[in-house]
């Protein structure tokens, strides 16, 4: 089990930041990925693996006008 | 098309033509009012490339005979978006100045450089 | 081409001529008055407490408008005054999105101040003219024309020959013409007008023109909310028209013209590296989201009831991106380089008085698309672009138009309506022609166009006394709050949005706050004081941008590369930071971005006691239709009974198995609703309000707002 923006979320082996985000269908172009407070690059989504028991942040800077 | 084309790896950094630029269109010798900056023997000057000429909400830039492209200042309303979306950096604002300026390739520095390391060219 | 408005003959009924003066820091230091009525034409000093306490824009408007009525002013009284002003950072040509004009009156929707704000040219020029604000009372016996030549020092008002057209796409291109020297002279010219259809529905909007000198005519910008067309055509102003001398990027005497053009060259430097790879404003403008909400299951559809539809794809953005004219330096105002005034060009119209022709639309905004197009079931993206034409054209605004279009579908969907009721409109969801058939006429004042134009409000009071209908439902499902319909985003499961949308000033329009993906997604703010926190800062941030006569879409639309390291990225830390610069920069003062938020407080304040002295603006008037907070109907609780049942086991402890669909509603209505009132407890704490929502004399003190006409009203409420 992982913390995906604070609340509860199932995990799985080998699961890569850029596999979350396709699962959780965010797709906005702006979001900022932090695992455990640490900033991670969209470059590195796809080779990311999160760990059980992870504190991950996926952060959308949505505006709306 | 006439315009300044540049060969960096034969510039001295020297500064005249700077001093030349800003002397001919500002009548003061300050490299901030030069339409060609210099810099580590970077050499930043406008090619012509006419990108700004679509950014221009007042259509304030376009080019003339001889395919120069040249600012009205009458009509430039003085925002700067041609400056911030110059791909070259070579659009410049000085602060006493309400409008942008740019290299209109006279060919000034070209003539005073002495290692040829910028020239007067013509393109199609 | 009409051609009585070329008429030379219009009637002069006053002319009044005026030393243009100069323009300081931002000011020109005066305000121009003119009564419609019996023709007084005078000008008002600004004073130090204006520019102290309520610095501009809409500031100025509601201490205005605060002085022109009583407690007992009815929007279609003479003594309501429509006021227009920028604000001393306004017209500005360097900062992207420097050219708003704020608009304040008294609205026929709301009984009660509206403020709304509207791109194009008339804000600045008005002050490049030597006027901070413009100030219209009383009302007409014929429709007037103003024209304030700003190159000759000279304002005319004229009663306006009998005929012609209202509709803005034509007569702004005929005033533009009609008052330019030539055709150089014509980006000189900017245009106020409304249409037909605001003279017959509560819903009228203000056109605000700019001339395009690439497309070689008007573009049109809007003050949208509130009916502020409606109070223009009760006035019978047929239209306002300005001339300005010409545009120098440093008319406003800045104190700092290098900060203003150093931070200019910044922002659109951001714009140009990073706009392609954020939101695309550029290609598209605000239209950018529309899948966006649709794969969060935010996007209105039918209603409010839903929030994604397998038929959006036909409304994505980038179908949109197809039809408007590409490369198209499309700011509404010099130098903004963000650049999301959109047009499609060479529409070929297919419905209405105007079918056949080939016009330049402005648009699609995301509220159109989302408001005109899913709310209503409507998923064809011509239909939306033609609908936002004309919608334009007539004077109404699109947002109040498609979410009543949205409730009148429901009611009929329902029973509540039906052919004989609308006159043989079918206005099911997504009844493409019945919307059409609509919106033509309310421009001609017929029918059932009539009855809808009314507003959401209204009409529920209709329905429930001629037609008997049930007036808790019509409540539930009637998405307004306090006479204004609700702008284009679902805050049904969001309370921090309940909160943006139903603790405003205003009304339920999202000017305030937009906090559904910091709240619904990321769960940044997930206790009351959190969500409190966010409702103090970010509205009263949002604020300051209407005292300037700035857009606020610069500020978060694109955000600096290091954006995300910042310690609040939500804030957009370094753009705060660049417009307490160039605020400085022009006015010379030293504020901070603490000040900053201070002076939005003042107004903020001041406008709450204003409703509050209009009879509103109390606790119980900030309580929302239940479809804004959940769901109203066994369709919409089953359209996502997972996701519902899971929140009464999890949050409640309450046992899902084997209960009724209208049990569990019940169960989750009484949660939410107490949700709510917890928010608004927090809330009305953080901004120093009683729990009855009322201002109190220790924040006003602390604020230096503690007027005697403020106290005056308070007092009597606490």
């Amino acid at each position: 089990m992982i913390k995906l923006n604070n609340r509860d979320c199932e995990w799985q082996e080998e699961l890569t930041v850029q596999e979350l985000l396709k699962l959780k269908t965010y797709t906005y172009p702006r979001i900022i990925v932090y695992i455990n407070s640490k900033i991670i690059s969209p470059e590195d989504y796809a080779s990311t693996i999160i760990q059980d028991g992870d504190e991950v942040k996926a952060i959308h800077l949505m505006a709306g006008g | 098309m006439k315009l300044l084309t540049k060969n960096e790896s034969l510039c001295i950094g020297c500064g005249e033509c700077e001093e030349v630029c800003s002397k001919t269109y500002f009548k003061e010798t300050n490299r901030e009012k030069s339409c060609i900056q210099v810099e580590d023997k970077k050499i930043t000057v406008c090619n012509q490339c006419g990108e700004c000429m679509d950014i221009c909400s007042v259509a304030a830039i376009s080019r003339d005979k001889y395919g120069v492209v040249r600012i009205n200042k009458k009509v430039c309303v003085g925002c700067f978006m041609c400056v911030g979306f110059c791909p070259e950096l070579a659009m410049k604002m000085q602060g006493d100045l309400l409008e942008p300026f740019k290299c209109i390739a006279c060919g000034q520095c070209a003539k005073i450089c002495p290692t040829h390391a910028i020239y007067s060219s013509e393109e199609a | 081409m009409d051609l009585e408005n070329n008429q030379a003959g219009h009637k002069l009924l006053k002319e009044y001529n005026y030393d243009l003066g100069a323009i300081d820091k931002g000011y020109t230091d005066r305000t121009l008055y003119i009564n419609v009525g019996n023709h007084e034409i005078k000008e008002k000093p600004v004073t130090p407490l204006m520019k102290d306490k309520f610095i501009g824009g809409k500031g100025f408007g509601l201490y205005y408008l605060w002085q022109a009525v009583t407690e007992s002013t009815k929007w279609n009284d003479p003594e309501n005054e429509i006021i227009i002003s920028s604000g001393p950072i306004g017209g500005i040509t360097q900062y992207p999105g420097s050219g708003k004009s704020l608009v304040v009156t008294l609205s026929p929707l709301t009984n009660m101040p509206i403020d709304s704000n509207a791109g194009g040219y008339f804000g600045p020029f008005l002050k490049f003219v030597g006027f901070d604000a413009l100030e219209l009372q009383g009302k007409a016996d014929k429709d007037v024309i103003i024209f304030i030549d700003g190159k000759k020092g000279t304002i005319t008002l004229e009663e306006a020959a009998p005929g012609g057209n209202l509709d803005t796409h034509i007569l702004g291109e005929q005033l533009t013409e009609k008052y330019a020297e030539n055709e150089e002279d014509k980006r000189n010219i900017a245009v106020i007008s409304t249409g037909t259809a605001a003279e017959h529905t509560n819903i009228g909007l203000l056109n605000f023109t700019f001339y395009d000198v690439r497309r070689k005519g008007i573009r049109l910008k809007q003050a949208g909310r509130g009916g502020i067309g409606t109070v223009f055509r009760d006035k019978h102003i047929k239209a306002v028209v300005i001339k300005c001398p010409g545009v120098k990027g440093n008319l406003n005497h800045p104190v700092d013209q290098l900060t203003l053009n150093k931070t200019g060259i910044k922002l659109h430097k951001e714009i140009h590296d990073l706009d392609n790879s954020q939101n695309r404003m550029r290609k598209i403008g605000t239209a950018n989201i529309i899948e966006v909400m649709d794969q969060y299951d935010l996007l209105p559809t039918h209603n409010y009831k839903f929030g994604a539809h397998k038929d959006t794809f036909k409304i994505s953005s980038d179908v949109f991106i197809s039809k408007v004219t590409q490369n198209s330096p499309d700011g509404c105002w010099h130098g903004c380089s963000m650049a999301c005034a959109k047009a499609a060009d060479q529409f070929e119209l297919k419905t209405g008085p105007y079918k056949g022709q080939k016009v330049t639309i402005d648009g699609p905004e995301y509220e159109n698309a989302a408001g005109l197009g899913s709310n209503c079931g409507i998923f064809d993206p011509d239909a939306i672009l033609e609908l936002n034409f004309y919608c334009d054209t007539y004077g109404i605004d699109t947002i109040s138009y498609a979410t009543l279009t949205a409730f009148v579908m429901e009611c009929y969907e329902n029973g509540i309506l039906n052919k004989e009721r609308t006159g043989g409109l079918e206005l099911t969801f997504g009844n493409t022609e019945a919307s059409f058939e609509l919106i033509h006429q309310m421009s001609k004042g017929v029918g059932f166009g009539k009855i809808a134009g009314m507003g959401i409000r209204k009409m529920k009071a209709f329905f429930a006394k001629e037609y008997g209908a049930d007036p808790q439902f019509l409540f539930d499902i009637g998405m307004e709050q306090k006479g204004l319909e609700f702008s284009e985003y679902l805050p049904k499961e969001s309370l921090a949005q309940q909160g943006g949308y139903g603790l405003t000033n205003k009304g339920p329009q999202h000017d305030e706050a937009w906090l559904i993906f910091m709240d619904m997604v990321n769960n940044q703010i997930p206790t009351f004081e959190d969500k409190a926190e966010a409702l103090h800062y970010y509205p009263m941030f949002r604020t300051w941008f209407g005292l300037n006569g700035l857009c606020k879409l610069p500020w978060n639309d694109i955000a600096p590369a290091d954006n995300k390291l910042t310690d609040e990225p939500a804030k957009i830390p370094e753009h705060v930071q660049n417009y307490v610069d160039i605020y400085n920069a022009v006015t010379g003062n030293a504020i901070d971005k603490y000040e900053l938020i201070r002076q939005s407080e003042r107004v903020y304040n001041f406008q709450r006691i204003f409703n509050i002295r209009m009879g509103y603006g109390k606790r119980v008037h900030d309580k929302l239709p239940y479809r804004a907070m959940g769901p109203v109907t066994v369709e919409e609780y089953e359209s996502r009974h997972e996701r519902y049942d899971k929140q009464l086991n999890e949050l409640l402890n309450y046992d899902t198995t084997g209960k009724s669909t209208a049990e569990k509603i019940k169960v989750m209505r009484a949660y939410r609703e107490s949700q709510y009132e917890k928010l608004t407890d927090a809330v009305y704490k953080r901004r120093g309000w009683t729990m009855d929502g009322v201002p109190t004399v220790e924040r006003l003190r602390d604020l230096g707002m503690d007027l005697p006409e403020l106290l005056e009203v308070v007092n009597k409420h606490v």
